[in-house]
């Protein structure tokens, strides 16, 4: 039975073939631009956290519980560097490091600039640090206790400096004196924004612990876990492993710009979409009202010869599916193979600086995910059964002998 | 055995202010593997008739009884079912299904009732053969002429085996050497296969080919003739 | 109404469903398109209003080469009398002059370091909202005095309140040590977290003598009467330059390229998203000024045998489009222009949409403004294809032959 119902259903959709046609091309479009478009956002998005998740770095910090809203050396936390190994250093993170990062001022003889000091175990770091070592101009901190410091290219050309120069770093001690120190400049590093060259420096853990006068202590712990979309079970991991006075937070709870983001970004794609399949909604239902109407005769007699209404509804249906099926086919396609060649990335950076505001970079990677490419499908079969259902209801309510004897 | 019976059949239809009887107490009772000619101008009824039989229609008042079964009270599911088991159409124009083949035409009513590929293929043959259209099986109804059209509803309508065939006009887009072609496959078929054959017509010619004439007039029988004796 | 008129308007409802079906699709995309742009086109206004008034100004004078170093010793000298100068000649108060520089900033309890911005106070209020968001104490009482006004996070991060005193350390122009001493006058609060941790403001003479400008300072932030007037600001202000002054006056663009480029970046994929709305609504209409056409192929034929030309007919079929273009263009932006009204009344905004807002100097709940732009462009380009689309059933007309027409069902 079902197969005479594809069957009908198959043929007529041919019936009219430049219709069909165009309805394809329509769906094929709508599909594409669903698709295309959730990429490019998607991919810029995720571009934008994983960035963003780097130059934290990590998908779980640990804080003094004062620490994130006054960002200073007197807000440290409560487990020295020799607690926190014996804590951590068996547990099965991917990475995890404790850091000193606090607000200091960096001069030159020509400038000065405000900027967040990292005091870092380089070794510990590799994994998560936004800053790729191999790709330092220089070399990068080799150890806790290296007397240089790597700054970013931007600022070094703010401070007029280069590799092998002096600058001084100021900051304050936990008794508010002023700690300084001058540094030989060892290494120059390259982000994807300016302003993440501008705001970073870089010295060894130790070395930032003895001008700071906090020997043993930090005020960060950095955590990398597999999957940034999924942090709760590193999280959870961490609580297990701390008591005492400090604040675990998620990256999202560190970044609530970037933690928005992706929930908006769901959001949008999803609006997107129905969008898209409102539009298109428009020229499925006419179709098929077309359909039926142009065939009224052809129901009728089915149903005098003894088919169900239901059967009649369903013909409809399947015809409509048909066409979404084979809609959805192109527009699948189109989309897979125009983001393909794109993989390697789209240049826009004459918005660079507008990127930049958003928190973006100006290569802008298509994202293609099996997940966005499901809901778009789905949601356009779905809402695509929905909407042919009126059409194919009048049609299966048809009596057979007005419907015979209509011209 | 009584294949149909129509017991005091009613129907009115209303036309701008006026009421017209379309059926006005129509008894008659149809034997089995009989081959009944309904004769009446147009707008006599025969059609209201054809419908209320087939139960297409229901009728006012009165009961119909096919196959020894009453109808003019079932539900519109078990008119359908009645439909396809015990009763084939054969209507005037636009019989077949335009994207079907004349084969798939046959077997559409088989199918439906879920008759298993190879029998129904198997009878489709047969059958089409029987109407003479051998060789045009896998033609579509537009690549037809009206005769051979009309011949393969024909093949549909007895293809499952009903026990009660209604044609409604069903030489009215033919010539007259074509019509009278149908109404010898009809006949012939009639005394082959046993079905029941209702044809309503106002066609002069095709009345001769009846062993039984009923002559209608605005809604209410007004001759019965056994034609066997002449 | 003419003969053609009349015809074309009865074609039109012989399928009541059908033509009802296709102007809902028009007024579908046109109602998206009014809203949408009167809602993009007013948050554009409002991040560009909202940026540049938090200090950047629509033109600003500085150095050669400040824009892109902002280094120290990048000066506009003599800045005090310049800003007076420019007043003057502008007949316009939305003039300030300003240094700037970094510097470690100090309380009893903690050191931060901090933007310092040396300002007029008699008219930053008129360049700057920061100013205007002082939500404790007040704004300066001189221009030389040794106060100083800082954000709401970085007080309470040195732990200061009105009256506490904040040492400042920095380098002076020349690359000498620089210190001072001052007094909290005034607490602002923006929301924006980065602005009321990292910057504080000084009176322009207390930030000359701290840090030994000699009259120098970094910028003129300089207001039109409105956006469009920019560009003649610019020149104006050029010419009132001193003779053979270096000094060069950047407008918005070049000094927030963020905000621009943020717009085009937004702009851009939301004509992209435009430009499939319209393109699918060009594919409903051809869809069924093609059935349109097909079902009367017949007909087309008999009017054709009685000697009617075909560029006739053709044209028939594009009054008709026509007509039902135009009922989806009014309809689509009656009903664009109903809603983008409720909403700027009531105001508009998405889950999470704050923090994104903040981002962009914008509000959390957003009120799209209705222009005459925003309501005729959208409607006015989908009825363009509208007609486009349904060219090719025109002229479908001019090779189809009569007799073949006829012969169709
Ligand atoms: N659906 C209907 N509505 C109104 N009047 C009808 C309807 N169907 C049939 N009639 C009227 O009933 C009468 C009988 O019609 P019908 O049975 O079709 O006659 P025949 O088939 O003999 O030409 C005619 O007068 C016809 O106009
Ligand atoms: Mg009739």
């Amino acid at each position: 039975m079902l197969r005479v119902l594809f069957m009908l259903a198959w043929r007529n959709l041919w019936r009219n073939h430049r219709r069909t046609f165009i309805m394809l091309a329509a769906i094929g479009t709508g599909v594409w631009a669903m698709i295309f478009m959730t990429a490019l956002t998607r991919g810029m998005v995720d571009q934008m956290i994983s960035d963003g998740i780097k130059e934290m770095p990590g998908h779980v910090q640990m804080h003094n519980p004062e620490f994130r809203d006054d960002p200073s050396v007197n807000n440290l936390i409560a487990l020295d560097d020799a607690e926190l190994a014996a804590r951590f250093e068996d547990a099965e993170f991917k990475a995890w490091a404790s850091r000193v990062r606090v607000p200091a001022i960096v001069t030159s003889e020509r400038d000065s600039r405000g900027v967040t000091l990292l005091g870092i175990d380089p070794v510990s770091e590799r994994e998560m640090s936004f800053v790729n070592y191999d790709d330092v101009a220089g070399r990068f901190l080799e150890s806790s206790d290296d007397k240089g410091i790597v700054i970013g290219e931007k600022l070094a050309e703010i401070l007029e400096t280069e590799i092998g120069k002096r600058i001084v770093i100021m900051s304050q001690d936990p008794d508010n004196e002023i700690a300084d120190r001058g540094l030989r400049v060892v290494g120059l590093f390259t982000a994807s924004t300016s302003a993440t060259e501008e705001t970073y420096v870089f010295m060894g853990k130790k070395t930032a612990q003895k001008m700071l006068g906090i020997e043993g202590a930090t005020t960060e712990v950095v955590f990398l876990g597999d999957d940034y979309r999924n942090v709760d079970p590193l999280y959870d991991a961490v609580v297990g492993k701390v008591d005492g006075n400090v604040e675990i937070s998620r990256w999202y709870d560190v970044n609530t710009y970037l933690g928005t983001m992706m929930g908006v970004m769901d959001g949008f794609v999803l609006i997107w979409v129905i969008v898209i399949f409102l539009a298109l909604s428009f020229g499925l239902v006419n179709t098929l009202v077309m359909a039926v109407f142009e065939r009224i005769r052809e129901i009728g007699l089915m149903l005098a010869l003894g088919m169900k209404p239901g059967s009649i509804l369903g013909q409809i249906v399947i015809e409509s599916m048909l066409l979404l099926a084979i809609g959805l086919t192109i527009g699948n396609v189109l989309a897979v193979i125009t983001i393909l060649p794109l993989q390697n990335g789209i240049d826009i950076s004459i918005v660079a600086d507008g990127m930049e505001m958003m928190g973006a970079a100006s290569m802008l990677y298509p994202a293609l995910y099996a997940n966005d490419m499901i809901l778009a499908n789905a949601v356009v079969l779905i809402l695509g059964f929905l909407a042919s259902l009126s059409p194919a209801w009048r049609a299966s309510r048809y009596e057979p002998v007005e419907a015979i004897s209509k011209v | 055995m009584t294949a149909v019976s129509c017991i005091d059949l009613c129907k009115t239809y209303r036309q701008g202010d006026q009421d017209i009887k379309a059926l006005d107490h129509v008894s008659i009772d149809i034997q089995e593997g009989g081959f009944v000619c309904l004769s009446a101008p147009s707008g006599g009824g025969k059609t209201t008739l054809l419908n209320a039989i087939g139960g297409l229609d229901i009728p006012d008042s009165g009961q119909v009884i096919v196959a020894g079964t009453r109808i003019d009270n079932m539900s519109k599911g078990d008119l359908a079912d009645l439909r396809l088991r015990q009763i084939g159409f054969v209507f005037q124009a636009y019989n077949l299904i335009p994207v079907l083949t004349a084969q798939e035409n046959v077997e559409f009513v088989m199918q439906v009732q879920g008759m298993a590929a190879n029998k129904r293929r198997d009878r489709s043959f047969a059958i089409l053969k029987e109407v003479g259209l051998e060789g045009l099986e896998g033609r579509r109804p537009a690549e037809m002429s009206g005769g051979q059209q009309q011949r393969v509803a024909v093949a549909r309508a007895i293809a499952s085996r009903p026990a009660l065939v209604l044609a409604d006009e069903p030489t009215a887009n033919l010539d007259s050497k074509t019509a009278g072609e149908l109404m010898e496959l009809f006949k012939m078929l009639n005394e082959l296969h046993g079905t029941t054959f209702v044809i309503a017509t106002h066609d002069q010619r095709v009345m001769t080919f009846a062993k039984r004439l009923i002559r209608m007039l605005d809604g209410q029988i007004v001759e019965d003739i056994d034609q066997r004796a002449a | 109404m003419s003969i053609v008129l009349r015809l074309a308007w009865r074609n039109l409802w012989r399928q009541p469903r059908r033509t009802w079906l296709t102007t809902g699709a028009m007024v579908f995309s046109n109602v998206l398109l009014v809203f949408m742009m009167s809602f993009q086109f007013g948050m554009y206004d409002l991040m560009i209003e909202n940026t540049l008034k938090i200090f950047t100004g629509h033109v600003q004078v500085q150095a050669p080469g400040y824009l892109d170093d902002k280094k120290m010793r990048q000066t506009v000298a003599d800045i005090v009398p310049l800003a007076d100068s420019l007043r003057t000649g502008l007949k316009s108060n939305k003039v300030a002059a300003r240094g700037i520089t970094f510097a470690l900033a100090s309380s009893e309890e903690r050191s931060y370091g901090i933007m310092i911005y040396g300002v007029e106070p008699g008219f930053e209020p008129e360049v700057s909202t920061v100013p205007g968001l002082i939500i404790e104490g007040e704004y300066f009482s001189g221009i030389a005095a040794a106060e100083i006004v800082v954000g709401s996070v970085l007080a309470r991060n040195l732990k200061v309140g009105l009256g506490d005193e904040i040492t400042l350390l920095g380098s002076g122009v020349d690359g000498s040590f620089a210190a001072a001493v001052a007094t909290v006058k005034g607490i602002f609060e923006s929301g924006v977290v980065d602005l009321d941790r990292n910057i504080a403001e000084i009176p322009l003479q207390f930030f000359d003598d701290t840090f030994y400008m000699q009259g120098a300072g970094h910028q003129i932030s300089i207001f039109a009467a409105d956006l469009n007037d920019v560009g003649d600001l610019q020149i104006d202000v050029q010419k009132m330059l001193p003779a053979g002054s270096n000094l060069v006056v950047p407008d918005w663009n070049l000094l927030q390229p963020g905000v621009r480029q943020a717009i085009q970046a937004d702009m851009s994929s939301a004509f992209f998203m435009y430009f499939v709305l319209v393109i699918l609504v060009s594919f409903s209409v051809l869809n069924t000024q093609l059935m349109s056409v097909l079902e009367r192929t017949h007909e087309f034929g008999i009017v054709m045998a009685l000697g009617l030309r075909p560029g006739r007919l053709g044209r028939l079929v594009l009054i008709e489009t026509a007509l039902m273009g135009l009922m989806g263009m009014l309809l689509g932006m009656l009903a664009g222009a109903v809603v983008t009204l409720w909403v700027a009344q009531v105001g508009f905004s998405i889950p999470g949409m704050d923090e994104m807002a903040v981002q962009f100097n914008l509000p959390a709940t957003m009120h799209p403004s209705l222009t005459l732009f925003s309501l005729t462009t959208g409607p006015a380009v989908v009825f363009v294809f509208t007609i486009l689309a349904a060219c090719y059933p025109a002229l479908r007309m001019h090779w189809q032959k009569p007799v073949e027409a006829m012969r169709a069902v």
